[in-house]
């Protein structure tokens, strides 16, 4: 079968997938050009400042993207282990003098023409390490000594990586998405229990002490954001204030009031409350139902694709999309306490643009190999 | 290659199934806020993103009933920061400081706050703002308001009021009518970003203020003019605490003028007048001189309840004459005293000198106790109550001022004693105000119609269209025509043959009744302080005017005759021609208008002679000074000599009352008495000489600066 495939014609990739990521991109890009106005003229007196920056990264996104479609998926499989350090050598390169501290976080490493983002590298080089290792283990994933504590150890390496960037939102999101491939993949649902344990363990761990105070106090605007308007709550106040004045149709594009500074860096971490303001709920609705879709088609490609690292590839690449997507709603919306996370292939950033786009080329690739009722 | 296992797929199902149900939570959270929640919300988010700057209104002008400005709203400027456009802080408050004559500390303070905007100095002055304006701080703003001007100073003070820094009225019609005056504030709104910019859109909206309707008064801006004249002369010459003018319309009860002085500016309302008490007020406490302050703004008129006297007699008087307990033909029998009442034996104000027989008429002219105190016990205690009560005493008038009492009446009758009955009918053991006592005699004199006292005519928009008027209103008919008829001839008689005299106008048939009584100070009658006042009406036969004059403690003399009556006859007259009332003259007094008179020359006449062949040809004369002796020589005279005037007609006479000045004691040592004589004959100095010789000592000692009033004193002795 596998030789008949060989020599059969490529099939074609996930339309639905391919547009769904296209139409993404491209709100991103209006968006991220309407919510960046004010902070650009300001700093740069240049509106159009973050929107070249997006459109470049959008484009060379798409070129990535392309070409990952193109290039077959396995052959990830075979250089997994080598993408998996030069991911975590890029994410120890911070500590380095390359790296280089924007906005009080040291998350960015100076490539002398550009900056670029290194957790991003180690996301999707953790995933496809993880995809081969939990595709290696087969039936002894659900063992104790074979399968959860060594897939365990590499969860750790790769969320501490992050962790050491004081990056607790991407940290999650990470160790989310590698869960997600375990599960999949056959963990020990005994184990799971012990897991929640430690991981409760490990929330404890990361509120209590004088230097998680802020943390604490995350939770306590969380609780009532508008008893903390001023100072702790500001952000979750302005956010819920951006959604609430959108309403159910919007002020209009490019009428955000909050934008305007009473949102920092709305076109980062909050993008999805300035999308709430100018569009309103059918914008954020259109949105959900958008990244709900490609998440069916990623699902529906692991559901379909007759290898377990095929599948675990594309639940990988789903699930940290999905997962991302989740967090930065439900920050926004004030569902969980404030964290930074970018919402994926929408809000500014280059290099997070650009690792999202090849990811999805990597997913479209397996759509290929796989038996889709292609729509 | 390895096939995903069964139990994968159904795994990824259910993740597939999560994703679904943690989705549809955010979608129905997202509903909830931007849907369910959207509109609260969003009023949160627009109270953040507008910042609104309150548009005064203008506040209305107050008029005289005769269209003239008595408050009017000029305008001013404010000047206001905002801190988040204030580039240089230090810079800033420098310049602000230096300019506007503010500490530079708390300037500074001020223009650093977290704050949209802050009011650093309201009206400042012209040239300030041009300075300030010319520097261009950025944040600071220059605003245009408005301030309360009142372009007769201290006039009618009492019934205008003043008000506070921010356009509220704190007392008189500014503060009764502050509703109307103020009218409704306007808003000038513009949405901004965090920092307090604005924003690009929205632009700014602009509410207008609607303005303040404009009160016009009852008062006559003339006949005030003439009451402020009259008030402050009698209270430099009486020194009273206190002298009140209130001048009304009888039938309508409409308030023509009301003064009390000394009073306030109302532009400066916290300054006093007089220069001795502001160094008084210099060191007090802040308490102390709020006290002070609440003093000075006490409207006497309304405020203050006195014991009347004599003009009470008015009201026992209508009371028995509509009761027809009495005539004005009535007989009465005056021996000095009442001495049939249980404790007390009252005196008549002649007491040493008894009327003896007379009727009521009498009586009023020379207000005689004796004869008062039988008509209030013919009338008795409940009649006269009842009336003193239907004459308004003992409640409020309702006049549109803040402050009014009801004064004190006897609250039952039953407590009411012989004794307390008796002196009440001649105004004793009862408290009234001013105002009471001039609405009630209003009453007596139009026809018996008790009105309420009325202040505000009506109110007028920017247009002088009519807004709302207030006509007058009547409380009650307290007596009849034909009684208040009786009455008005009563009063005229006082003015013509009794204690009034002093108010008497020749061609206007004045009535009136003068009133005299004791302080009462916590409750006990106070020595040697006492009010003196004089209530009139004119003209007798259709009255036009009445005037109430109180003089609250005058220094000295202090009959309501003397201190009182001749204000009122001042106002009257001036007021009478004013209103062009045609004077109507008795056959008496026709003879003496008719009969022209050439003014003689009398300049260069001692003032006893002249006087004599002045009042000879039927003419009077005053002359400005107290202490004038026959012998002093007039030396100037208006009119002039052989202008033709009236018989009856006053000539001011002015005197050679030497003037003083001031010269230099001359040395007189060694001279002879005679030389020294000539000396000081030619300096016209007076001087006493002692002992014989040639001067051995002289007081004051030559060279020194002396008076020519100043007595000489020269000692001669043996060298």
């Amino acid at each position: 079968m596998a030789k008949k495939k060989s020599v059969e014609k490529k099939k074609a990739v996930d339309f639905s997938l391919l547009m769904t990521t296209l139409i993404l991109v491209f709100i991103g890009i209006i968006m991220v050009f309407s919510s960046s106005w004010p902070e650009a003229m300001q700093d740069f007196g240049n509106g159009y400042y973050f929107l070249k920056k997006q459109i470049i990264a959008a484009t060379i996104g798409l070129f990535g993207m392309l070409v990952c479609m193109n290039i077959d998926y396995k052959v990830w499989r075979k250089y997994s282990t080598l993408i998996y350090i030069v991911a975590l050598i890029l994410g120890a390169l911070i500590f380095t003098p390359l790296g280089i501290t924007l906005k009080g976080a040291r998350r960015w490493i100076n490539l002398g023409f550009t900056t670029f983002m290194p957790s991003d590298a180690i996301k999707i080089g953790s995933i496809i390490f993880f995809a081969n290792f939990l595709a290696n283990k087969k039936k002894d994933i659900s063992t104790i000594r074979q399968g959860t504590i060594p897939a365990l150890i590499v969860i750790g390496i790769s969320c501490g990586a992050i962790y050491v960037q004081k990056d607790l939102g991407t940290t999650l999101t990470l160790a989310g998405t590698m869960m997600s491939m375990f599960f999949i993949a056959g963990m020990n649902l005994y184990h799971l229990i012990f897991m929640a344990i430690g991981a409760v363990g490990l929330g404890v761990l990361a509120l209590s002490g004088e230097h998680n105070a802020y943390r604490r106090n995350r939770i306590t605007a969380f609780r009532d954001p508008f008893a903390y308007k001023l100072d702790i709550g500001w952000q979750a106040v302005q956010s819920l204030y951006a959604l609430g004045s959108g309403g159910l149709f919007g002020l209009g594009l490019g009428k955000s009031r909050q934008k305007f500074f009473y949102i920092p860096e709305s076109y980062n971490d909050f993008i999805f409350s300035i999308i709430g303001e100018e569009l309103g709920f059918l914008g954020t609705l259109t949105v959900i139902l958008l990244f709900l879709l490609l998440v069916w088609r990623g699902i529906r490609i692991a559901l379909s694709i007759n290898d377990t690292f095929g599948c675990y590839l594309a639940t990988g690449i789903t699930a940290l999309i999905t997962i991302q997507t989740i967090i930065h709603i439900a920050v926004v919306t004030s569902s969980i306490p404030t964290t930074g996370i970018t919402l994926p292939l929408i809000s500014y950033g280059g290099t997070s643009l650009m690792v999202y786009m090849s990811a999805i080329g990597i997913l479209l690739n397996i759509s290929r190999h796989a038996n889709l009722d292609r729509s | 290659m390895a096939r995903p296992s069964y139990s994968s797929k159904k795994r990824l199902l259910f993740v597939l199934g999560v994703v679904i149900f943690i989705s549809t939570f955010l979608i129905g959270r997202l509903g909830y806020l931007q849907v369910v929640k959207g509109e609260e919300l969003k009023k949160g988010a627009l109270e953040q993103w507008t910042k609104g700057i309150t548009i005064k209104s203008k506040r209305g002008i107050i008029y005289d009933r005769k269209g003239k400005k008595l408050a009017v709203s000029v305008s001013a400027s404010t000047v206001w920061a905002s801190p988040a456009d204030i580039k240089d802080p230090d810079k800033t408050a420098k310049e602000v400081a230096r300019i506007l004559n503010l500490d530079e500390e708390q300037v500074y303070s001020k223009i650093t706050k977290k704050i949209g905007t802050e009011k650093l100095k309201q009206w400042i002055t012209r040239e300030e703002a041009q300075e300030l304006r010319k520097l261009k701080l950025s944040g600071i703003e220059i605003v245009d308001d408005n301030r309360r001007y009142y372009p007769y100073g201290n006039f009618a003070s009492y019934v205008l009021g003043f008000t506070n820094i921010d356009n509220n009225g704190l007392e008189g019609i500014e503060n009764t009518y502050d509703k109307y005056l103020t009218g409704t504030p306007g808003k000038w709104v513009k949405t901004t970003d965090a920092a307090s910019r604005q924003l690009p859109f929205d632009g700014e909206k602009i509410y207008e203020a609607s303005d303040g309707l404009s009160v016009v008064l009852t008062i006559d801006e003339t006949i005030q003019h003439f009451a402020e004249k009259a008030a402050e002369e009698t209270h430099t010459l009486t020194q009273a605490k206190n002298v009140s003018i209130i001048v009304m319309e009888p039938k309508t009860g409409d308030i023509l003028a009301l003064t009390t002085k000394p009073d306030y500016d109302p532009n400066e309302p916290r300054v006093p007048l007089n220069e001795a008490t502001k160094k008084q007020w210099e060191n007090l406490s802040s308490e102390e001189l709020q006290k002070r302050w609440y003093d000075m703004w006490r409207n006497f008129a309304i405020s203050d309840a006195y014991e009347p006297g004599s003009t009470f007699k008015i009201i026992t008087a209508a009371t028995a004459l509509e009761e027809n307990i009495i005539k004005p033909e009535t007989h009465f029998y005056c021996n000095g005293f009442v001495r049939d009442i249980k404790g007390a034996v009252l005196k008549c104000s002649r007491w040493y000198n008894p009327h003896g027989s007379l009727n009521f008429r009498e009586g009023m002219n020379t207000s005689c106790n004796v004869v008062f105190v039988d008509v209030g016990r013919k009338v008795g205690k409940e009649t006269f109550m009842k009336y003193i009560k239907a004459f308004g005493f003992g409640e409020k008038t309702e006049i549109e001022l803040n402050g009014e009492q009801a004064g004190i009446i006897p609250g039952n009758i039953d407590n009411i004693k012989e004794v307390n009955l008796a002196t009440m009918s001649y105004g004793h053991g009862i408290a009234i105000t001013p105002l009471q006592l001039i609405n009630a005699v209003s009453a007596v004199a139009n026809g018996g119609n008790l009105m309420t006292p009325r202040l505000v005519k009506e109110l007028i928009d920017d247009d002088g269209k009519v807004v709302e008027s207030f006509p007058p209103e009547l409380k009650r008919k307290v007596i009849s025509e034909s009684t208040s008829k009786t009455m008005l001839e009563l009063l005229e008689n006082v003015v013509r043959d009794g204690t009034g005299t002093s108010a008497y106008i020749p061609g206007f048939r004045v009535g009136g009744k003068t009133g005299t009584a004791q302080k009462i100070i916590d409750g006990r009658y106070a020595p040697g302080k006492y009010i003196g006042s004089f209530v009139a009406v004119a003209p007798a036969d259709d009255p036009q005017v009445a005037i109430l004059v109180v003089v609250d403690e005058p220094v000295g003399q202090y009959y309501g005759g003397t201190v009182a009556a001749p204000a009122a006859k001042s106002v009257l007259e001036d007021t009478l021609n004013y209103l062009e009332v045609a004077p109507k003259f008795t056959e008496d007094e026709k003879k003496m208008v008719a009969e022209k008179v050439i003014v003689p020359d009398v300049v260069g006449k001692k003032i006893g002679e002249a006087g004599k062949y002045l009042t000879d040809l039927g003419l009077k004369y005053t002359t400005e000074y107290s202490d004038l002796t026959s012998e002093s020589t007039i030396i100037d005279q208006f009119p002039l000599p052989n202008t033709e005037v009236q018989k009856g007609s006053i000539i001011d006479l002015y005197l050679n009352i030497k003037p003083v000045e001031k010269i230099i004691m001359p040395d007189l040592t060694s001279k002879t008495k005679a030389e020294v004589m000539g000396i000081l004959d030619d300096l016209n100095l007076n001087y006493e000489l002692k002992g014989e010789g040639t001067v051995i000592n002289q007081t004051p000692a030559s060279g020194l600066q002396i008076s020519t009033d100043e007595k000489i004193e020269v000692e001669f002795g043996d060298t």
